[in-house]
């Protein structure tokens, strides 16, 4: 055995250019694999946190009919108990309607959210997404935050002036004048072009009138402290909200869940297509390999070399090649992403396609054990099934011919 | 005591085509310790023999016996194991393993058989020691001369203690001086292990000091003089 592994180890050395040309191959493929992946699951990460941070938060509560028909009436209460859970990090509550911004340039139907200005700050960091004039005071009723996209549409300034027009809980309809207090961009922008913020005093007032109780609101919001925890605060809040709708963040937004398949499953592609090209690589030279030692192979089983151990020294050699370059790509690897994960990777240059699906423009990689794990399987799986057909050569081979080659 | 029994040996290349008859019924008995060469012009069929011999190809008709084992029986896994054991390889053109030192070569086949380190290292110190390269122990194949690689295939052939060596053309690819050294190794060798030789060659130098001398003409043998 130990005397095929080291043939098989020499023999790799036989032909420098070409075993480093293939070993060379594999670590720049191994590299290239783990930083698109790594990019990518940043990207996608991006993608689902700024979705969740600026949309969804981890979990919503609402009542079972709001879900479907997003009337007014279907109310829930904000109860106290939520933030004695585990793992709640912050959360808010929202009043929501459906309704249209009007200004002297046009009119456009939005989401209007009348937020809990101090809680909402604390979850979606509203407040700091500000980017011109001022976040909404708690006591300001008539403020307006707008986004940046909307200032440009309708042409709009700070402390311009909007109607916004909404139905109530009997289906009244009423206008209400706002002024916009402060312009807002997620980096979103098909979030942004689509909603409004305002005070939940005065829209609570607007649309449910004064004599609903203050703790009644639309949507209740919750972020976690540890993603990994939703599933146990969901348990946990279905005892507190028995017969309201408790949605994490993947059922609210199927799309995000899909994000983060697709990406994995992009990257099952990126392995496979480069394990498709490394074992044509790896066929190819290991048939050079043994075309060019055709003589030797023959006098090797001449001398009473077994087949079995001819085949597994063709063999050794891929593996031994694979072995020489994985580990280097593994830590190129980790090392471009451990670089990039603290700096980020501007792409600034194409934020603004970016932003239209709310992915940050510096993208920070992300990897994690599995990839290194599947990476260096998938490689290995490789490298094997690449030896078999050359192997196969060289164990078909007829001594007699094989030794009058020259 | 019979080494080898070639009986009523033929080997007809294309039969189908263009049939090339390379032997035609040979009948050869070599004993134990025989130090023969077969001789004959190229295209006699003297290496065609060695191969059928040896193993490595199989007669059209006729039969080897190779110590009592009948080589027609064995498969082709059987067949290298039994060339593994009981048959040493000297080839034209040296075939040592370019990657592995001179020790390594020479004690490779014992590696196969898994002999263990300890006898290892002595069989192969005492056949580098008679083949004088005991100082080229680490030296790769192409390190060294002609001579010297023939030398180190001779201690590789011999190392598992095989039944008898079949050199094909050992020498030539080699110089008087190279061709003189090693005939006088071999000699000595087949004296001192009493390992049967049997060598292809048109090499008036080993023909004369060869014991016995068979002439191979046309796939026919059509002298054999013991001297």
């Amino acid at each position: 055995m130990w005397i095929t592994i080291k043939i098989a180890w020499k023999n790799i050395w036989r032909n420098k250019v070409r075993s480093l040309v293939v070993i060379g191959s594999i670590i720049v493929g191994v590299w290239s694999v783990i930083f698109l992946m790594s990019f990518s699951l940043g990207m996608g990460d991006s993608y689902v946190r700024n979705a969740v941070k600026n949309q969804y938060a981890h979990i919503q509560i609402h009542h079972p009919e709001f879900i479907e028909d997003q009337e007014v009436r279907f109310t829930i209460e904000l109860k106290g108990q939520i933030s004695s859970i585990p793992n709640v990090k912050n959360y808010s509550a929202r009043i929501i309607s459906n309704g249209m911004l009007s200004t002297g340039h046009g009119a456009k139907g939005v989401f209007i959210k009348g937020i809990i200005p101090d809680k909402e700050s604390k979850l979606s960091d509203l407040d700091k997404k500000i980017v011109e004039g001022d976040y909404l005071s708690e006591d300001d009723t008539k403020g307006l935050l707008v986004s940046k996209k909307m200032i440009e549409k309708f042409k709009l300034k700070l402390k311009s002036r909007v109607v916004l027009t909404i139905q109530d809980q009997v289906g009244t309809i009423k206008y209400a004048a706002y002024r916009v207090s402060g312009i807002y961009s997620t980096g979103n922008s098909m979030v942004d072009e689509s909603q409004v913020f305002v005070n939940e005093k005065g829209l609570r007032n607007l649309i449910l009138g004064d004599t609903v109780p203050v703790n009644i609101f639309h949507e209740i919001a919750i972020e976690v402290s540890r993603p990994d925890s939703i599933a146990q605060v969901e348990s946990l809040l279905q005892s507190i909200y028995p017969i309201d709708t408790i949605q994490n963040y993947k059922e609210l937004a199927p799309d995000l869940a899909l994000m983060e398949t697709q990406i994995r499953t992009s990257g099952f592609i990126f392995i496979f297509i480069f394990m498709l090209a490394l074992i044509f690589g790896i066929i190819n030279t290991m048939l050079m390999a043994v075309l060019e030692r055709y003589r030797e192979l023959g006098m090797l089983q001449a001398i009473g070399m077994p087949k079995l151990k001819v085949f597994g020294m063709v063999v050794w050699e891929t593996i031994f090649m694979c072995m020489a370059g994985v580990p280097v790509g593994f830590f190129l690897g980790w090392i471009s992403v451990y670089y990039f994960q603290g700096r980020g990777l501007d792409l600034s240059a194409f934020a603004k396609g970016n932003e239209q699906f709310g992915i940050d423009s510096i993208i920070y990689p992300i990897t994690d054990n599995a990839l290194f794990t599947q990476l260096g399987i998938a490689v290995a799986i490789t490298s094997i099934l690449a030896a078999i057909y050359p192997a196969i050569k060289a164990v078909n081979l007829r001594p007699v011919e094989a030794i009058r080659k020259i | 005591m019979k080494v080898i029994e070639v009986i009523g040996v033929t080997k007809t290349y294309n039969p189908d085509k263009i049939p090339v008859y390379a032997l035609r019924g040979v009948n050869l008995v070599v004993e134990a310790g025989e130090f023969t060469a077969i001789v004959g012009p190229s295209g006699s069929g003297k290496t065609t023999l060695l191969n059928i011999i040896g193993g490595l190809d199989r007669p059209s008709t006729g039969e080897i016996i190779i110590g009592g084992k009948r080589l027609n029986q064995l498969s082709e896994n059987e067949l290298i194991k039994f060339r593994q054991k009981e048959i040493g390889f000297v080839f034209q053109s040296y075939n040592l393993i370019p990657v592995l030192t001179v020790k390594e070569n020479t004690e490779f086949v014992m590696l196969l058989q898994n002999i263990p380190k300890a006898q290892r290292d002595a069989r192969t110190h005492e056949l580098l020691d008679s083949v004088g390269l005991s100082d080229k122990l680490n030296k790769r194949p192409s390190e060294l001369s002609g001579g010297q690689q023939q030398r180190v295939a001779v201690a590789r052939a011999l190392a598992p203690k095989p039944k008898f060596i079949l050199a094909d053309e050992p020498t030539a690819n080699l110089d008087s001086v190279s061709t003189s050294n090693l005939l006088e190794i071999m000699e000595a060798l087949n004296h001192k292990e009493n390992i049967t030789f049997v060598f292809s060659t048109h090499d008036h130098r080993v023909i004369e000091r060869a014991h016995r001398v068979v002439v191979l003409e046309d796939g026919v043998i059509k002298e054999d003089n013991r001297q």
